[in-house]
Order: C-alpha cells, then structure tokens, then sequence
C-alpha cells in the first residue's frame, strides 16, 4: 500500500491533465479505496470489541474481500453514479482518475491489485513490502524504510518543482472554476480558508512522510532496505 | 523555472512553521498523524486563525 502518494497524486494530474478536472472529487477517488477498507486493516476498538480482519491482504486487495475497491471498474461504476444519479460527469470522471491513480500506486508493492476484477489476478510490480497485517506501526516502520516510502518522496520533490500549483492565482483560475463546489462554499466560507483547505493535502502528505520517517529511523532506529520488494526485516504479504 | 516572489516566499514560511508544529506532535503521538481531517482543521487554524485573530488584535 502506498501512504502519502495517494496525497499528492492529485495535484500532479490536476496539473497536467488536458481534461477539466474537479480537484475535491479528484482528491476523495484518491482516498477512496483505503477509506473503505483500512479501518478493518488495521484494526479498530468500539467500546470492548475489536473489530480487525482476520487476513489483511486478502480484506484490503483480495477476492472474497474489498479488493475491487482497488480496480478500474470501481472507479468507472462510481463515476457513473456522480454522472447519471447525480448529474455531474465533472465529479464522476475526476473521481474515476483519483481512484485508478490510487489502484496504480498500490499495484507497486507485493500483493498488487486486482486491477481487472471481475478478473481476480493481481497485477503487482513488487517494489515495497505490503505489510499492512503487521499493525499500523510496523507497517508504517517497513514502508518508510522501503521503495514505497521514496516513491512517496518522488511525489513530493515533484510538487516543489511544480510549486505554482499550491499558489492562490493557480487555485483561483485553474482549481475554482473547474468546480461549482468551491463557488458553493466561497458563499459560507472565505476564499482564504478555501486555498488553506486546497493545499491541506499537500500539506498533510509532506508533513506525514517527514514525522513518520522520523519516527522511524530517528525514534525507533528501523534499518533502510531500498532493495526490490524490501524492506526485506519484515514479513511481506504476496497475491 | 519561475522563482517565488517575497510575498509568497512569507507564505511558505507560515506553512513550514505549521508543518514544524505538526511533524514535531506528529513523531511524539502518532495518531496524530492518522487523518487528513485533523491536519486539514490544525492547518486551518495555524495559518489561518491565529493569523486572523493575530491581524484584529494588533
């Protein structure tokens, strides 16, 4: 699984795409698949239960599981609800690219995504270890000591170099009239705080990357493994 | 490759300091770290806010 590339994606497609695109609907595809399915990854506490899926991987990308959450035609199927429910092709399509951009990334670590259900086979590159059945510390500990981590930080150099993205003359005539939302929201909320919330992502996706490598190779002194499919000192679960 | 002017460079400044804040919270409670919401509401109020409420004082 990738950590803060499904952050900064958005605003490298955002950038570059010839096609009109809604940067909220952009950003929530982005976040999709893991908003629905990491909770039970890592385990969560409601009053005395813990709720947690007794087989991670096969949960978060498998068949039985919510693994076609990472495919296309999950993506395509929302986007058609935001297009022909909703009535808003805008929001359908940026929402669909968000959301194969997050099945892409993820096809980079050791159990891939099933990137053609209804097909089950997973597509993996096996870059990084997915080690998402570790529990949230080790699996934060193993991807930023990996090749997800500094794929992570590919997307972060990016955004600097393309720093006119995060700039209010950008976001006001490229990222505000492609979407009637902020138009909406500028109605209750003011144009300042709508940039402040447009670089939130940017601004959560760096600063994250930054705490946890420091949490783990300052605090807690986890070695780095760069090699292909490591970090290798942890378990790494396979399709 | 354009260089940021004063103004802008000031902006960065504010974010940087907030990600200063946030990375330093972030390493000591790492739940901290878990949400795009809470960073969204502690960015919010850091370059945002306080910054207003600073203005309207001074």
């Amino acid at each position: 699984m990738s950590w803060a590339a499904h952050d900064l994606e958005p605003y490298a497609i955002q950038r570059h795409s010839r096609l009109k695109i809604a940067f909220v609907p952009l950003l929530l595809g982005s976040y999709a698949p893991d908003l629905m399915t990491k909770w039970y990854v890592y385990g969560i506490h409601i009053g005395g239960w813990k709720l947690k899926a007794s087989d991670p991987a096969q949960f978060h990308r498998g068949w039985p599981g919510l693994g076609f959450t990472h495919s296309f035609l999950y993506g395509a199927v929302i986007c058609l609800i935001f297009w022909k429910v909703l009535g808003s092709k805008n929001w359908g399509v940026s929402f669909m690219i968000g959301q194969w951009a997050h099945a892409l990334t993820d096809a980079g670590d050791t159990v891939g995504t099933m990137l053609l259900f209804p097909w089950t086979h997973h597509f993996s590159v096996g870059a990084w270890a997915y080690a998402g059945q570790t529990g949230r510390s080790t699996d934060a500990a193993a991807y930023f000591s990996g090749l997800g981590g500094m794929w992570d930080l590919v997307w972060i150099v990016y955004g600097f170099y393309s720093w006119q993205v995060l700039t209010r003359s950008y976001f006001e005539q490229r990222v505000f009239t492609a979407d009637g939302f902020w138009r909406i929201a500028n109605k209750a909320v003011p144009m300042a705080a709508l940039l402040v919330l447009y670089r939130a992502a940017f601004f959560y996706g760096t600063s994250r990357w930054i705490a946890w490598t420091i949490w783990a190779h300052v605090v807690h002194h986890y070695p780095y493994d760069l090699s292909w499919g490591g970090p290798h000192w942890v378990h790494a679960a396979h399709s | 490759m354009k260089r940021p002017d004063r103004r802008q460079l000031i902006t960065l400044l504010g974010y940087a300091g907030a990600a200063a804040v946030y990375v330093t919270i972030g390493v000591l409670t790492t739940d901290f770290l878990l949400s795009v919401f809470v960073a969204a509401a502690f960015l919010l109020l850091t370059v945002w806010i306080v910054p207003l409420i600073v203005r309207r004082i001074v």
